[in-house]
């Protein structure tokens, strides 16, 4: 479906402790542009991952690159205004804003967010923030939330979370779109709704790296699987090899799996 | 004439350091397992030391009636159950609701501004505002000289009688027997620390730290060592260095005081089922609840160990400084939060060891510094703790 | 002291502490910064405002200074007025600057961490200002505090009868408004629960005027005031909210302790001297308008002027951004919003506005000395902006004129006490602020008024312009 391309992202043997842990151990993948999956057993260091990659931990050792230019221990704000934008694995909505609120917060470089333009309220002031607003209820409606608008975001449904978080990521415009298990906890339903939402957004021209547990998710829809195992790329292939791979039965079926 | 000097400033230190890691003990405890940011802990401090007051000097205290006035040490030990009682009223009545609601921080904060308030006006309202001291028996410090001559250390005990002061005692050491009882003293320590952390595992738990061992051991064969080295007088009159330490059995009982309160909760968190417990809801606490804890006992256990802490600390506070007054814990809750936050606040050792440099550096400090900045004696507390968090944000020892 | 003379001081400490509750809420209610030393800024605002203006040598003051920027300005008309803006503005400029320095290192730090380390430095900042005499001139104080145009005051038109004309017409046209947007607000009670408040209120006034002529009525006289709050507490239970019946209860209280006390004390003129509160019969030949009263319209203008400022901030995308962080930092900063730069820039401003607050209260005390500016201040205003609301700027000025009535009115006490019982009742009433502290934070966490509303101003629905 996607073209092979230059990598979008490159992570170059990252190294990350704590204490005297070892989270991750020189991990190294390219992602391309598409639909990536990062699998791997509890405690294989994939959140770990993410957060080195967009900036809430900074990494021990290695380097981080996006589009070719070095985003190594760069801030989380920073890393969002190149096109890498995550969600979290617990679902981090806004509890007392309203869904609404969510969501207009997300588009970038608003003229309304600099302290003196939201004094002086001069040039475009109005009209950008006519559009941000256009944008949230656009988001809300194509994910399906627009219902809940005016809804303080902490009353929603764990799955109304989880799309309200996707539809606030991907706000920002984002080339690469980072989602941490965007299906745990979520009914049948939802998580087909969810995967149908990636596919198209996919198609549109984003794209995604995401972690997931369930294998036939990720063999289903994804183009390329990384496989980490204890702070180590495993592998890195195409769903099918992935699948018949016997390190990575092992590394599953080993003392970590579930 | 000799004057006091850089040692004399350490042994100071090392007294309100102690009482530092008293309360720092305590409020890291609530603080890694209540998660509370406890900003009462101060005036729980001043609390004790007034219970102690009320039972010992009840004559200072306008409300209290003046029949029973025990004698300081029993007082003290009553001050220290009946601030336990208070705890697991902080705990019951406050702090267990708001854990109940799933207060944030930020609440938490809050809420300990609040029983801060009140606990500090309570004291001022029922005890005024003046300061006043414990009935104790008076004892004239004992200085003690030391002398560095030519031929060896000499050591003078001197006590102020009337307008004089008089020798008590006075004896010397050679250099040779100096440099050896060092010798010795460092030997026996460094071969105590290869003993005890040779069985040195992940899953071994140490009673007493290898480290704080070795640091005993050489401190007592020292002590041993000048015992029994001790020889005659030394000719005093021409000293290349000489140096006054001010001694008082006070000072002592306070050390000791203190290093009993620790080895007890060294007992009670490495030992005991509760102490297990604690640990583990300090870790995790959905965790440890799944696991079968109670987490409300522990809770409870912890606001009251902290309470017991804080009026150890606030009663030797008082002691040492020979005076109370309603701000007395407040004033000591930079210290003390600043001793937690450098020995990280997951770790009751790394807060006790906070303690004592916290309280190191403040009198170090204002011995070094000109007399002018005396009152600026914790800010020299202050100045270590952003220190240390603009370097470490999460404490110098951080979870070890 | 007459009554209206109280009810001008009471107003003007309000509208002080409400400017200063306003740069809190900023920081803590849409921000969630926990800064503990706020009071540190107000100090600022109020010994950069006094040194600025003061004379050059000014007797018994050996601290830095006086710049005596009113006398520089002398040549200008209302040279002294200008002078004093000028000197409010650098204590604004100064307060925020002190607050980037202090908030670079600290706003990086975990919430109960900034609150300490905020608490530590206003503690050391404020030992510093009292310990070093030739800063500010330590714990003596500044006195000379310039008080821009008082030698205008009192101003009289004329004659006693025209003054008491003007100014007593304004005075009721200021109650007569304020009557009507309460009576507005409270149209509409339910009726059962309004007739309950009242019953409240008489109870309330009965009772507290029967304890107030003292000896075996004071039990009786308290007793029945305790059965007004009951009664008020059931009327409220009937109705759908505890606004209106409280407002109407507040309302009721208030008429009867303005109007009611001085009719006993003074008889009808004493009414009219309440009615025509702005007026002081005493002030010059012909009684005028005075310097207090004056300080209290100032007061209350930078508190309208403040509170439109703080409301076109929060009511904007980045007030939005500002309650994302105070919600979850790290939602913001994953989106890409440079969280560290909008924290500083809260700290800033709520600083600015605390030393605005501090310049005022200055100029209201005429005296100011190191005792004014303890770490209570921060944590009154901290109970303040909690009573009314955190996050609500309407809230921080029901809150600071709930808490300043409590606290002010409770001081009457004193006098029903032998003066050495003053340290005693003071104590008394800051364990009763810590309680209710916590009992608000427990029973009603959002406060009296809740978290407002927002509006950007662009409609949400139809994306249009609302403004």
């Amino acid at each position: 479906m996607v073209a092979v391309s230059d990598p979008i992202l490159e992570v170059d043997g990252v190294e990350k402790y704590f204490g005297g842990i070892t989270a991750l151990d020189g991990a190294s993948f390219d992602v391309e542009s598409g639909i990536t999956g990062l699998i791997g057993p509890n405690g294989a260091g994939k959140s770990t991952m993410f957060d080195c990659i967009t900036g809430f931990r900074d990494p021990d050792g290695g380097s981080v690159w996006f589009r070719g230019e070095d985003v190594t221990g760069d801030s989380p704000s920073a890393v969002a205004n190149r096109g890498v934008v995550r969600t979290f694995q617990i679902p981090h909505e806004l509890p007392e804003m309203t869904v609404r609120e969510n969501l207009a917060l997300a588009p970038r470089d608003q003229r309304g967010e600099s302290l003196v333009a939201s004094w002086a309220r001069g040039d475009g002031y109005y009209e950008d923030e006519q559009r941000a607003q256009r944008r949230a209820v656009e988001a809300a409606e194509r994910f399906e939330i627009s219902h809940v608008l005016d809804t303080p975001a902490g009353e929603l449904s764990g799955g109304q979370r989880k799309l309200l978080e996707l539809a606030r990521a991907l706000l920002t415009e984002p080339d690469l779109v980072l989602l941490d298990e965007p299906l745990a906890g979520v009914n049948p339903t939802l998580e087909e709704r969810i995967l149908d939402h990636i596919q198209t957004l996919a198609a549109e021209g984003y794209s995604f790296l995401f972690i997931e547990h369930d294998i036939d998710v990720i063999m289903e829809h994804c183009q390329e699987v990384i496989v980490m195992h204890q702070g180590r790329v495993l592998m890195r292939g195409e769903p099918e090899a992935v699948r018949t791979d016997d390190r990575v039965v092992d590394a599953y079926l080993g003392g970590d799996a579930e | 004439m000799v004057e006091t000097g850089l040692i004399d400033a350490v042994a100071q230190g090392l007294v309100t350091g102690s009482i530092i890691a008293a309360g720092a003990l305590g409020l890291s405890l609530v603080y890694s397992i209540a998660e509370v940011p406890n900003f009462a802990h101060g005036d729980m401090l001043t609390v004790g030391a007034y219970l102690a007051l009320a039972l010992n000097n009840p004559s200072e205290i306008p409300f209290v009636p003046n029949a029973v006035a025990l004698p300081f040490a029993v007082a003290a030990v009553g001050a220290v159950v009946v601030a336990g009682v208070f705890g697991g009223i902080y705990e019951k009545a406050v702090f267990a609701r708001f854990r109940d609601k799933d207060a944030d921080l930020i609440t938490m904060v809050i809420v300990s501004l609040g029983l801060a308030l009140f606990l500090q006006n309570l004291v001022l309202f029922l005890a005024g505002s003046a300061n006043v001291t414990y009935d104790t028996v008076r004892r004239v410090n004992v200085n003690v000289d030391v002398y560095a001559t030519g031929s060896g250390l000499g050591v003078e005990l001197t006590q102020r009688a009337g307008a004089d002061l008089a020798t008590l005692d006075a004896w010397g050491y050679g250099w040779l027997a100096v440099v050896a009882v060092l010798a010795v003293a460092v030997a026996a320590g460094v071969a105590v620390y290869r003993w005890r952390s040779a069985d040195t595992g992940y899953e071994r738990v140490h009673f007493v730290s290898p480290r704080v061992l070795a640091v005993a051991t050489t401190l007592a064969v020292a002590a041993g060592g000048a015992a029994l080295t001790r020889g005659g007088t030394v000719a005093t009159s021409n000293p290349a260095f000489s140096t006054r330490i001010g001694v008082s059995w006070k000072y002592g009982a306070i050390l000791a005081v203190m290093l009993a309160t620790m080895l007890c909760m060294n007992y009670v968190l490495k030992r005991t089922k509760t102490g297990r417990a604690m640990r583990a809801t300090a870790d995790d606490q959905s965790l440890a609840r799944v696991r079968g804890v109670d987490i409300d006992r522990v809770q409870l256990v912890v606001w009251v160990l902290a309470a017991v802490l804080a009026a150890i600390a606030g009663v030797l506070l008082g002691w040492y400084a020979s005076n109370l007054n309603p701000n007395m814990g407040f004033n000591l809750l930079l210290p003390v939060f600043a001793a937690v936050i450098v020995g990280g606040i997951d770790s009751p050792y790394g807060a006790a060891l906070g303690g004592l440099l916290v309280g190191l550096s403040m009198d170090v400090g204002v011995y070094l510094l000109p007399a002018e900045f005396a009152t600026y004696r914790t800010a020299i507390a202050f100045v270590i703790l952003v220190a240390v968090l603009l370097v470490t944000p999460e404490g110098l020892w951080g979870d070890a | 002291m007459a009554l209206a003379d109280f009810l001008v001081s009471l107003l003007t400490v309000v509208s002080v502490y409400t400017l200063f509750g306003l740069g809190l809420n900023i920081k803590y209610g849409f921000t969630g910064l926990v800064d503990f030393g706020h009071v540190l800024y107000f100090m600022t605002g109020a010994y950069v405002t006094v040194v600025v203006t003061l004379p050059v040598a000014a007797t018994s003051y050996e601290g830095i200074g006086g710049f005596a920027l009113p006398q520089l300005l002398s040549g200008v008309p209302l040279g002294g007025l200008l002078a004093w803006f000028v000197a409010i503005f650098v204590a604004m400029v100064v307060a925020a600057l002190l607050s980037l320095l202090v908030g670079v290192p600290t706003l990086r730090l975990r919430e109960d961490y900034l609150a300490i380390t905020a608490l530590g430095i206003a503690t050391i900042l404020h030992t510093v200002v009292n310990d070093e005499r030739w800063l500010f001139n330590g714990p003596f104080g500044v006195r000379d505090v310039h008080q821009p145009l008082a030698e205008a005051f009192p101003v009289s038109l004329g004659s006693f009868l025209v003054n008491l004309a003007v100014f007593g017409l304004v005075s009721v046209l200021v109650l007569a408004y304020i009557g009507y947007r309460v009576g507005d607000y409270v149209y509409g009670v339910d009726l059962r629960a309004a007739a309950m408040a009242a019953a409240a209120a008489v109870l309330v006034v009965a009772g507290l005027g029967a304890a107030a002529l003292g000896g075996a009525l004071v039990l009786g006289g308290v007793l029945v005031a305790v059965a007004g709050v009951v009664v008020l507490a059931r009327g409220i239970g009937r109705a759908d909210g505890f606004g209106r019946p409280l407002a109407l209860f507040t309302a009721l209280v208030f008429v009867a302790w303005h109007f009611g006390t001085p009719f006993f004390t003074a008889g009808p003129s004493g009414v009219l001297a309440s009615a025509v509160w702005l007026f002081d019969p005493t002030a010059g030949a012909d009684g005028g308008f005075t310097y207090g009263r004056f300080v209290l319209l100032v007061a209350v203008s930078f508190v309208a002027v403040a509170y439109w400022w703080c409301e076109r901030t929060v009511n904007s995308p980045y007030g939005r951004v500002l309650r994302s962080i105070r919600e979850d930092e790290d939602v913001p900063e994953a989106l890409g919003k440079r969280t560290f730069r909008y924290k500083v820039q809260s700290m800033m401003f709520g600083s600015a506005l605390a030393a605005a607050a501090g310049g005022l209260w200055a100029t209201h005390i005429a005296f100011i000395d190191p005792t004014q500016f303890i770490a209570d201040i921060t944590f009154f205003a901290f109970t303040a902006v909690i009573i009314g609301g955190a996050a609500n700027n309407r809230g921080v000025v029901v809150g600071t004129a709930v808490f300043w009535t409590l606290h002010t009115g409770t001081r009457f006490l004193n006098d029903y006490f032998p003066t050495e019982y003053a340290t005693q009742l003071a104590a008394l009433r800051v364990m009763l602020i810590g309680v209710l502290l916590m009992v608000i934070l427990y029973y009603r966490s959002e406060g009296l008024l809740g978290e407002q509303t927002y509006d950007t101003g662009v409609a949400a629905e139809e994306g249009g312009r609302s403004e």
